[in-house]
């Protein structure tokens, strides 16, 4: 064989060679159905200690005041299949939900379908749901009322676990997957499912009361305020529901998807679309006062701080919207994404970023009072 | 703006919005969609790859003249390359000729492939990410997303192990019809380590991706196949049968029975040349060689033959 036919033969297997690196770097080690599940928890503050569900797959328990660990993560891992070849791995379980305290518990489910409740105190844990297997991605947060835990699944189903033990009580079935948080108002649950309906139940025995058919995915929690359940959907309408009988009030439509829930304070309802805006509508009628262009689509939920509702874009810029003269301004540039759900406490607002970084920020004068890598 | 956001403005958001579309059109069966968006986008890319076929065929028949160069120049390279290029000059045969449609065709298909990536996506960063490329002056792309990844048997979100194989074996066999028995030992090894790594290769990563690509792929292998057959047989899969002909050629063929099975009348047989022979022998795309054993024109109509649109002729005023 000639050098200049070897030299071409070395040429094509580094070619096939680099196709096949380029491929794997491209797609991983891990099955792709689009983009990577990294998860974006938001977090809860009871008696001085903020849990929230780390990016590498922990319940992360924060002493507020000293900003140290109350005690060491909890990880949670599963099994990941390899691909392209590689073998199976263990992989931190991305978290998007929101844990719920109740009592000494408190809750915590991730996207590899496991319900778990971990002692606030110790950070031990009492129980996991399912005893076996697991369910399908768990992505809504949590709610702990009446001495149960409400979770909904990616199966369809909405569980309502006993807090104590973790036994299932009652489960009900739609007829898609659910990603939204259950909300509770008095003894009715409200909850969205892809099947582009939104179920209010009785909380107690799971029974339904009423459903309202969209023509979008909801994926967005609901609010309940004053009788009247709000509501976001993938068709981009922002819906007003009698919270008794589930008639439709009133619908407004934005240029994209409701993906955040909204917040709402004296009369109005301040709704934030992947539209990159926020919308004020009057609680009454649905009527717009005003919007708020952000120039970045909002997906997490918006806090309401005394009479401001602060803001966080995608991109990471952070806003405060009077609700007295509709003026926004801003309170700060955090140059990080933001998905998860903001979360306040004592005029201080805490935002996890898409870099697993935990800021605590003034809601006044938008100083960063302090920040927190969780990565360990 | 940057060169990402100018991909997604012309090129992905269309294409996604539309795939939505045709699936909203096809009782939201994404599967449809996917199989019907391909066959479209084969159809308007079919004159680019009727061109290339074609090229890739004019090139391949070149081969036997380019070895005897090689052959007979193989010491002087530049005599040897000068010959090559004067062949190819006469023959009106370029490497361009395959390479740039199937350049111009390349960011139709990874358009295609990023849509169907996108809209199978099961992750919320998955449907973040989709959102983005929606049109807001379509209202109805907003309520049929997610679209329903269920399609026959298939998780079009989730890899599936028999369309992986029919990826590999549906470019196996497009490979295999397209590329020429080579005389050269050398040659029949490269060649056939190419038939086979792409085909495992491209197998090998549908086994790890959302199946919804490989029906994509194997609906491109199709209709691929059965392009390669119209136009040049079965080529290097069944060589004996290669030089029979096919498509087009047939008709070709039997027109020309049909011509001279007729009394000889010139001015009868020139009138039906101009209008109706004379259409399919300019345009088959496989005309027989001259002296070629049952091919090429009867030796009492070689008077008659018409000047062939793509021949000599028009070639070298083109170069």
């Amino acid at each position: 064989m000639s050098s200049r036919r070897l030299i071409g033969k070395i040429l094509l297997l580094l070619v096939i060679l680099l196709v096949l690196i380029s491929g794997i770097s491209a797609f991983g080690c891990a099955p792709r159905t689009g983009a990577v599940a990294r998860g974006w928890s938001g977090g809860v503050i009871a008696e001085d200690t903020l849990f929230l569900g780390s990016m590498g797959g922990k319940l992360v328990a924060i002493d507020v005041s000293s900003r140290n660990r109350r005690w060491p993560d909890v990880p949670f891992e599963m099994e990941q299949s390899g691909g392209f070849g590689c073998a199976p791995t263990s992989a931190p379980v991305p978290i998007y939900g929101t844990p719920a305290v109740s009592e000494d518990l408190v809750y915590v489910a991730g996207y590899n379908g496991e319900v778990h409740a971990i002692n606030t105190k110790t950070g031990e844990e009492r129980w996991v749901y399912p005893r076996k297997g697991e369910l399908e991605p768990v992505v809504g947060g949590l709610i702990a009322a009446y001495n149960k835990v409400y979770i909904g699944s990616s199966d369809g189903k909405l569980y309502a676990l006993n807090a104590s033990t973790g036994d299932r009580e009652w489960e009900f079935e739609t007829g898609g997957q659910i990603w939204s948080t259950p909300s509770i108002g008095g003894d009715t649950l409200y909850i969205g499912s892809f099947d582009k309906k939104l179920y209010a139940l009785g909380a107690a025995d799971g029974s339904k009361k009423w459903e309202f058919q969209t023509e979008g995915t909801i994926a967005a929690t609901p609010l309940v305020y004053d009788n009247t359940v709000y509501i976001g959907s993938f068709d981009r309408y922002l819906y007003a529901l009698n919270a008794t009988g589930g008639g439709l009030r009133w619908k407004f439509l934005a240029q994209n998807w409701f993906w955040a829930s909204p917040v709402a304070y004296d009369g109005i309802v301040y709704a934030g679309s992947l539209d990159g805006k926020v919308y004020a509508l009057k609680t009454e009628n649905g009527d717009k006062m005003a919007e708020f262009d952000l120039g970045s689509p909002v997906i997490s939920s918006p806090v309401l701080v005394g009479s401001s509702i602060i803001v966080a874009t995608e991109e990471g810029q952070i806003y405060s919207l009077d609700t007295g003269d509709y003026q926004k301004r801003q309170l700060t540039n955090l140059e990080e994404e933001i998905h998860a759900p903001l979360f306040v406490s004592d005029g201080v607002i805490y935002i996890h970023s898409d870099k697993d970084t935990l800021y605590a920020v003034d809601a006044q004068s938008g100083e960063t009072l302090w920040s927190l890598s969780l990565k360990s | 703006m940057d060169i990402g956001q100018i991909w997604d403005l012309i090129i992905l958001s269309p294409m996604i919005n539309v795939l939505i579309v045709v699936s909203g059109y096809l009782f939201n069966n994404f599967g449809l969609a996917i199989i019907v968006l391909t066959i479209i986008v084969n159809i308007l890319t079919l004159p680019l790859t009727l061109k290339q076929i074609n090229a890739m065929k004019a090139m391949q028949e070149l081969q036997p003249k380019i070895a005897e160069l090689q052959k007979k120049h193989g010491k002087d390279r530049v005599k040897m390359q000068q010959e090559q290029m004067q062949l190819l000059k006469e023959s009106g045969a370029s490497p361009a000729g395959c390479m740039v449609p199937m350049l111009v065709q390349i960011p139709i298909w990874i358009s295609l492939f990023q849509s169907i990536i996108r809209l199978v996506a099961v992750t919320p960063e998955g449907f973040l990410n989709l959102a983005r490329h929606l049109y807001s002056s379509w209202p109805q792309v907003f309520s049929l997303v997610p679209l329903e990844s269920k399609f026959l048997w298939l998780d079009l979100s989730a890899p599936n192990f028999i369309l992986a194989i029919l990826v590999g074996g549906g470019m196996w066999l497009q490979q295999k019809m397209s590329t020429p028995v080579a005389t050269d030992p050398r040659q029949q090894a490269t060649t056939r380590m190419m038939l086979w790594m792409m085909p495992l290769m491209f197998a090998f990563i549908c086994l790890n991706l959302p199946s919804g690509l490989a029906l994509f792929w194997v609906t491109s292998s199709v209709i691929r196949i059965v392009l390669q057959y119209y136009m040049t047989g079965w080529g290097g899969l069944f060589p004996a049968a290669a030089g029979k002909p096919v498509g087009r050629d047939k008709r070709y063929m039997r027109r020309i029975t049909q011509v001279e099975e007729k009394p000889l009348d010139y001015a009868d047989v020139g009138a039906d040349i101009g209008d109706d022979v004379g259409a399919d022998i300019v345009e088959s795309p496989t005309p027989p060689k001259e002296g070629a054993a049952g091919g090429g024109y009867p030796e009492r109509l070689k008077m008659l033959k018409p000047l062939p649109k793509r021949g000599k002729h028009h070639r070298r005023k083109r170069r």
